[in-house]
């Protein structure tokens, strides 16, 4: 198989609006980040893959083709990618593959949201629900995770408490981060005060909806090596889908609980195969791992194997998981937590993880990283992408 | 369509906005298997459907994600079951209804997925007893609108008396 | 790339067309043509290894259409990708996913139900970008319109019948109505070769300005660029090599545009399978449709001893901004002839 490498990541200072900007100003914006920081022009791209989610939070139905130009798509071979949340990372996977055919050894994927430019984010989220059954339910994205947070307190005898450890060590390392959205430290009692929104989710609990611009340019070995560049190589991918209905996540007869993320475990699964990663606590050194809320971030970690299930807020009040303690830290960047714009987040935490395996990443950077893994999630919980960069191509032991 | 002039920006200039709405209309197709369930509310029932591999759908379902299969018994399931699931909403949502207000996931005796729906009659006001009445494990039964309308607002759930 | 040697067929196909469906559910109708793609080889949704969709959110009425549609298509407890720019980029995924060595089969399925918007013609509208070109009012009719009168050259168009929009009438206009189509793919190896329709050839693609005054409508960027990109890797694919074209465009009057500017074998068959109108589709999948034909026309070239090239053609945003190209073959292998 051909190997594929990470060159370049570019990312705008995410916050709530940027009224300076049009909609492909601001994803042009991204591609040009994205190029620079991998030292190339859009002539020497082959093909660009385009993420984007729902049409309805930017306003304009196939927005991607309204932004060509803007990307410097002209004359190229395109397509776009919406797989929910997923998206910003499935559209990196897509690009692997673009690489991986052998038919392109350049491809830039690139792109950005305004999550907050639709005034009714969460009415235009409630319609993702099946038209006959759940519409007429005020289901939407807080509400479907704080039944899985809900949950997971429930199995695995946690509170609220937990869940604001996460949020405290986030904004933690956001502060460190100068891209990143919400940045201000907080404190557990800070986040149990705010105000709830869906028990047991608070605002304190929350991603914010960002505004801003995101890319990263994929690489072929043979154009790496005629260029003497060293990417962040692509070790191991992995996708996996459950089921939509939620009310199967529950009982006797359910696959998978909700809350749990066994279907995201898996996908975890496939990539650490490619990857040979057999010990994940001990091999793997800093995770970028999608989760918008901070219940969300307790059961990621268990499916990437980085604790076992229930047990990933013992080890957050061991000081694990948080820049300068031992073991892999997760999120080093703040996380979709402190970070949201949502066409693009995926593909903020392959960049994020290919910058820690090259030691670029600044004051939030993890010392001598050398594996990272990076994930996101779509739809209802049901789409996941995962993936497995490091610096080399040698043996992960 | 309008046009907003704001104040001006850092730099002097002003900045514009332009206001759109999508009024997009659409009439879904449910098919016979929704539309059964939908009618099976007017008359005080709840139906699922079993699957090749024995489970009972609620609500029924034509066909199985799980075992990629049609499903085929229409079974009639309890309008009577336990709370796998819920929260209570505080926070108002553009184009959502007021909160506050309560949903469940309600495993119906005889299902083997679990039904979404408002859980009504409980006073709300107080958080920490709101969350308390509406927790995993909690009883209820399913109630039906006086006069559907066809769709998933003809039936509701509300707290066992004895929960 | 050790692949490449092995083939890439389509082994299975299945589509409804259809004026109006009440009774079914898109989700329904999604089951049932995956079902019977599936059904035809005796294979499960657990022999394929990925799952590729294709929806267009506005038309159908649902946000993030990956979340219905995958449970239907098969796809849970697999790997699922949406490709929503167009149905053909669906296809042209899936063919990447086998000759990157990533999936042995991949199952594709496009669709677009324009039967459940009140006014499909108002949800192609708000593609138009809102600054300038929604408030002018556009949708594919219209656009089409504009590309058609490229071609007149000034001559008059003589018709009793009603123009839709000027140059174009009903006739030259595809035709409205619900459809899902359902291709699976796999490499050399991984299936009887009984159940091969058409091997792939090649496949190109491309894009160009979404402004539509920066472009020439008549001047076909896209698929130029997409037939060059085929034409260098595999001469013998090049477009006066084939036999068949069925070309997906908005209006008749761009089919015959496209047939000269590609500068065909005398004698080609083009759109052979039927015209425009007579279709039951929306711009979202008519590519797919027509590619779906093209494999169609491949598979009925099978036991011929010559070999046969068939073409599909599929058009996506406003007066072909995009367009893709796929070849297919009765004869297996990479053409350098």
């Amino acid at each position: 198989m051909i190997n594929v490498g990470i060159i370049g990541f570019g990312q705008s200072r995410f916050q709530t609006k940027r009224t300076d900007v049009t909609f492909p100003e601001l994803v042009k914006e991204g591609a040009d980040l994205a190029l620079a920081d991998a030292g190339i022009t859009i002539k020497d791209v082959d093909a660009v893959v385009y993420p984007l989610a729902p049409d309805a939070l930017i306003g304009v139905g196939n927005g991607e083709r309204w932004v060509i130009d803007a990307l410097g798509a002209t004359g190229k071979p395109f397509m776009r990618v919406n797989n929910g949340g997923a998206t910003g990372m499935s559209a990196v996977l897509t690009a692997w593959t673009h690489v991986a055919s052998g038919l392109f050894d350049v491809v830039l994927v690139a792109g950005a949201d305004r999550v907050s430019e639709s005034g009714s984010a969460q009415s235009v989220l409630n319609k993702m629900w099946d038209v006959g059954y759940e519409r007429t339910i005020p289901l939407n994205t807080i509400t479907m995770l704080a039944l899985s947070a809900q949950r997971y307190m429930h199995l695995y005898d946690s509170d609220e408490t937990d869940m604001a450890l996460v949020t405290v060590k986030n904004r933690k390392h956001a502060s460190l981060n100068p891209y990143a959205h919400l940045r201000t430290p907080i404190t557990v009692e800070e986040v149990l005060a705010s105000r709830t929104l869906a028990w047991p989710i608070k605002l304190g609990d929350a991603c914010p909806a960002s505004t801003g611009a995101a890319g990263v340019v994929l690489v072929s070995e043979r154009y790496a090596q005629r260029n003497n560049l060293k990417p962040a190589w692509i070790r191991g991918i992995g996708q996996n889908s459950e089921t939509y209905w939620m009310g199967a996540r529950v009982g006797a007869k359910s696959q998978g609980d909700h809350a749990d993320a066994d279907a995201l475990a898996h996908a975890f699964d496939i990539a650490y195969k490619q990857a040979g990663i057999t010990d994940p606590v001990n091999q793997i050194d800093v995770a970028e791992i999608y989760a918008p809320f901070s219940s969300v971030e307790l059961h990621v970690i268990e499916a990437a194997h980085l604790a076992e299930k229930g047990k990933s807020p013992e080890g957050l009040r061991n000081g694990k998981f948080t820049l300068g303690g031992s073991g892999p830290v997760v999120n080093p960047s703040g996380g979709t937590q402190c970070t949201n714009p949502i066409a693009v987040t995926g593909t903020i935490r392959v960049g994020e993880a290919a910058n820690q395996v090259l030691g670029r990443t600044g004051a939030h950077q993890v010392p001598n990283a050398r594996v990272a893994i990076a994930s996101a999630i779509g739809g209802d919980h049901q789409f996941y992408s995962t993936m497995v960069l490091c610096s080399d191509l040698e043996e992960i032991s | 369509m309008t046009t907003n002039k704001n104040a001006s920006a850092k730099d002097g200039s002003s900045e514009r906005f332009y206001e759109q709405t999508w009024d997009l209309q659409y009439k879904h197709a449910l098919g016979r298997t929704v539309s059964r369930f939908l009618d099976g509310l007017a008359e005080g029932k709840i139906w699922g459907r079993r699957t090749t591999d024995g489970r009972v759908l609620v609500p029924a379902r034509s066909y199985d994600d799980l075992t990629h299969e049609e499903t085929g018994e229409w079974v009639e399931v309890a309008n009577n079951g336990v709370i796998e699931m819920s929260t209570v909403v505080y926070e108002a949502f553009n184009g959502l209804p007021k909160p506050p207000y309560a949903l469940a996931y309600v495993m119906l005796e005889g299902a083997d997925t679990a039904l979404v729906g408002y859980v009504k009659g409980l006073d709300l006001s107080v958080q920490s007893v709101a969350i308390e009445a509406v927790k995993i494990g909690s009883r209820v039964h399913v109630c039906f609108a006086k006069t559907p309308t066809g769709t998933a607002a003809d039936y509701w759930f509300e707290l066992d008396a004895t929960s | 790339m050790s692949t490449t040697h092995l083939g890439i067929a389509v082994i299975a196909t299945a589509s409804v067309e259809i004026h109006h469906e009440t009774s079914k559910s898109l989700e329904e109708m999604i089951f049932e043509t995956s079902k019977r793609a599936l059904n035809s080889l005796g294979l499960s949704a657990d022999d394929i290894d990925a799952f590729v969709l294709g929806g267009n959110d506005q038309i159908d009425g649902r946000i993030i259409s990956i979340m219905p549609s995958t449970g239907p298509v098969g796809g849970v407890n697999h790997d699922t990708t949406m490709i929503a720019s167009s149905s053909e980029h669906a296809l042209i995924y899936g063919y990447l996913r086998i000759m990157a060595g990533q999936s042995k089969r991949v199952l594709v399925a496009s669709w677009a139900k324009p039967s459940e918007s009140v006014d499909p013609d108002r949800a192609e509208l708000v593609s138009a970008e809102p600054y300038l070109l929604r408030s002018v009012g556009m949708n594919e009719t219209i656009s089409a319109a504009l590309q058609a009168s490229r071609f007149l050259n000034g001559k008059v168009v003589n018709t009793n019948e009603k123009f839709v929009a000027w140059p174009l009438t009903r006739k030259d206009l595809p035709g409205r109505g619900d459809s899902v189509h359902v291709v699976i793919l796999a490499q050399e190896g991984s299936f009887e070769v009984e159940s091969q329709f058409a091997w792939i050839c090649d496949a190109g693609w491309a894009t160009s300005s979404y402004e539509l005054g920066a472009r020439d409508l008549a001047n076909f960027e896209s698929l130029k660029i997409a037939c060059n990109q085929i034409t260098q890797r595999n001469l013998g694919s090049s477009p006066e090599n084939w036999n068949a074209v069925e070309i997906g465009a908005s209006s008749e009057y761009a089919v015959n545009a496209v047939t000269e500017f590609l500068q065909l074998k005398v004698g080609i068959s083009v759109n052979a399978s039927g015209c425009l109108s007579d279709q039951f589709t929306s711009p979202f999948v008519l590519g797919l449709s027509r590619m779906m034909r093209a494999i169609e026309v491949t598979k009925n070239a099978k036991s011929s001893k010559d070999r046969y090239l068939a073409a599909g053609i599929g058009f996506n945003g406003f007066a072909g901004q995009g367009a893709a190209v796929m070849v297919f073959s009765n004869t297996k292998g990479v053409h350098n002839d």
